[in-house]
């Protein structure tokens, strides 16, 4: 029972994979084994959470990771034309990056801003109500 | 508009020496017993989507005995066309956190923790903030109002996996594992997380507690009609010229009120095909059937749901089959694939649907029909079973518009 209840006070395995992300932008492999370590965790295990959520990575991301929404709400507004006009200027499919590592595209489901889309992330930053000039423009900024 | 209401939704709350709690005094006051007695009274259901009675599931975790209890708010909103709870998260955190502070006393739980997706950047923002305020305030850590009632609160960031929006997902998720469904019973309440009685509310639910808590708004539980008492958020998206979040009463609009006055009807004067009424998991309301009450009885009536609150309008310029893979491909990429039937079921439909032609009439409806049986009966998780719903709502109703063959699934 006293595990159990230390547990609260370790830090979450998601959020300690949150830090590191958000460090190095992808999970290393060096990282990878700390955890295990730390977790008493098979490697295999860390990885197949790692795995799991989509906002962890085990190769590098680019500097700027763009998510592009196209769940059912942005999809009624047009989502598809930002992703397609995207898609041809980073010359990139979803989950791809670019050769430079400045961007990795994501096509990704709901983000929560249904009302106001299409919507599009950078990074931490949301874009709303976006279209594809507006999309290239963001992606301009970035540069 | 004289239809709104504003209870849950209102001005930015974010300053907590400007915030008084009285509805956890009040409740420190009553004692766990009456504050669970109110919360069964206002006949709370669930707003994350299932709509379980919230006060049933207090008093049954308040009964079970153990060394530890966990509180869990669920701010893992992912379902396609809701918003609700990242606005209550951003705008309304110290409601969310009065809501999570009785629900933890209620229920006799001095842990807690708010899982909020990983997506949300400004709703971690905003309610990390809230519990650092909180705690050097303190309002959480500390024994709260000289009562025998302490509370320690911890964020985890959810990382992009809808299915941890299922609350035995949730919790293998806070645990640090894959986000995987686990088999009930047991129900959280007895085995949640690290194996201790657990309860998972919903961010809005726990907002309406509070609400219900409120010894100055007691008219609360009063609004509605029986069965679908309080408010509701609505997420209004897609084809309208007002899109945005609403808060509206039980009861007292239509739903044909709520696209056409509260969304301002649809945009570029097309004309409205369908309304999914509460996210992508729920089946759709033809535009000729909206002229009803909005309340949970009347969608179970038609047998849809009012979800998570997420009102998408659909007009008649979109192309059905287009619909129907964008929802196909959701539930296939967020499918966790612990249940065979769910995994390959969704994966399958994804395929018959795009080898699809119009004009050869080959698939055969009633094996679409099919596998979303099988998922529905077989999935262990709400998400799971309800990721046909949509699908087998537009064949059922446009399977001759899309000249679907076979048995139209009823």
């Amino acid at each position: 029972m006293e595990l159990e209840k230390s547990k609260f006070y370790q830090d979450s395995l998601l959020e300690k994979l949150h830090e590191i992300q958000s460090t190095y932008g992808y999970i290393p492999e060096a990282e990878i084994e700390n955890l295990a370590e730390k977790y008493q965790l098979p490697r295999a295990n860390v990885f197949g959470v790692i795995s799991f959520y989509s906002m962890f990575y085990t190769e590098p991301t680019g500097k700027y990771i763009i998510r592009i929404c196209d769940s059912i709400s942005c999809h009624l507004n047009e989502s598809d034309s930002v992703l397609k006009a995207v898609k041809s200027y980073l010359n990139l499919e979803s989950h791809q990056t670019t050769a430079d590592k400045k961007f990795t595209l994501e096509v990704v489901e709901c983000l929560g801003h249904c009302g106001e889309g299409p919507v599009m992330m950078v990074n931490n930053q949301i874009y709303t109500k976006i279209n594809e000039n507006k999309a290239l423009e963001i992606l301009n900024d970035c540069i | 508009m004289s239809k709104e209401k504003f209870y849950l939704k209102g001005d930015q709350l974010l300053d907590i020496s400007d915030y008084n709690f009285k509805s956890i005094k009040n409740a420190l006051k009553l004692g766990r017993e009456k504050t669970i007695q109110k919360i069964k009274d206002s006949e709370l259901k669930g707003r994350g989507g299932a709509g379980f009675p919230t006060g049933i599931k207090w008093e049954m975790a308040a009964n079970i005995e153990a060394q530890e209890k966990f509180l869990v708010c669920n701010g893992d909103e992912g379902e396609p066309g809701t918003f609700k709870d990242r606005y209550l998260l951003e705008e309304r955190p110290l409601k969310v956190l009065e809501g999570i502070m009785l629900a933890a006393y209620a229920v006799g739980a001095d842990k807690a923790y708010i899982y909020i997706r990983g997506e949300y950047s400004k709703a971690i923002d905003v309610f990390s903030k809230i519990i650092e305020a909180a705690e050097k305030e303190k309002i959480l850590n500390e024994y709260l109002f000289n009562s025998d009632f302490k509370l320690e609160l911890k964020l985890v960031r959810g990382a992009g996996a809808y299915v941890c929006g299922d609350e035995t997902s949730l919790l293998n998720s806070i645990e640090g594992k894959r986000g995987r469904s686990r088999i009930k019973p047991p129900y959280p309440i007895e085995k949640g997380l690290y194996n201790q009685p657990t309860v998972v509310n919903n961010v809005e639910s726990l907002c309406c507690a509070a609400e219900i808590l409120n010894p100055e708004s007691e008219e609360f539980s009063s609004l509605g009609i029986e069965g679908s008492r309080g408010t509701k958020l609505l997420c209004l998206s897609g084809d309208l010229n007002k899109p945005g979040l609403y808060e509206v009463e039980f009861g007292k609009i239509t739903l044909k009120e709520i696209i056409y006055e509260l969304g301002g009807g649809i945009k570029t004067n097309a004309d409205l095909r369908f309304v999914v009424p509460g996210g992508i998991s729920t089946s759709l309301i033809k535009a000729d059937s909206l002229d009803f009450p909005y309340s949970y009885q009347e969608f179970e009536e038609r047998g849809s749901s009012l979800g998570s609150g997420a009102v998408i309008a659909v007009s008649k310029k979109h192309d059905l089959l287009d619909l129907m893979l964008n929802v196909s491909r959701f539930y296939m990429d967020e499918t966790c694939g612990t249940c065979f039937p769910c995994r390959e079921g969704n994966r399958q439909i994804n395929k018959i649907l795009k080898s699809f032609k119009p004009e050869s009439n080959k698939i055969n409806a009633e094996l679409i029909n099919d596998i979303g049986n099988t998922i529905r009966l077989a999935a262990r998780c709400g998400l799971g079973q309800s990721s046909l719903n949509f699908i087998t709502s537009v064949i059922q109703n446009y399977g001759e518009e899309l000249r679907i063959g076979g048995k139209i699934y009823v």
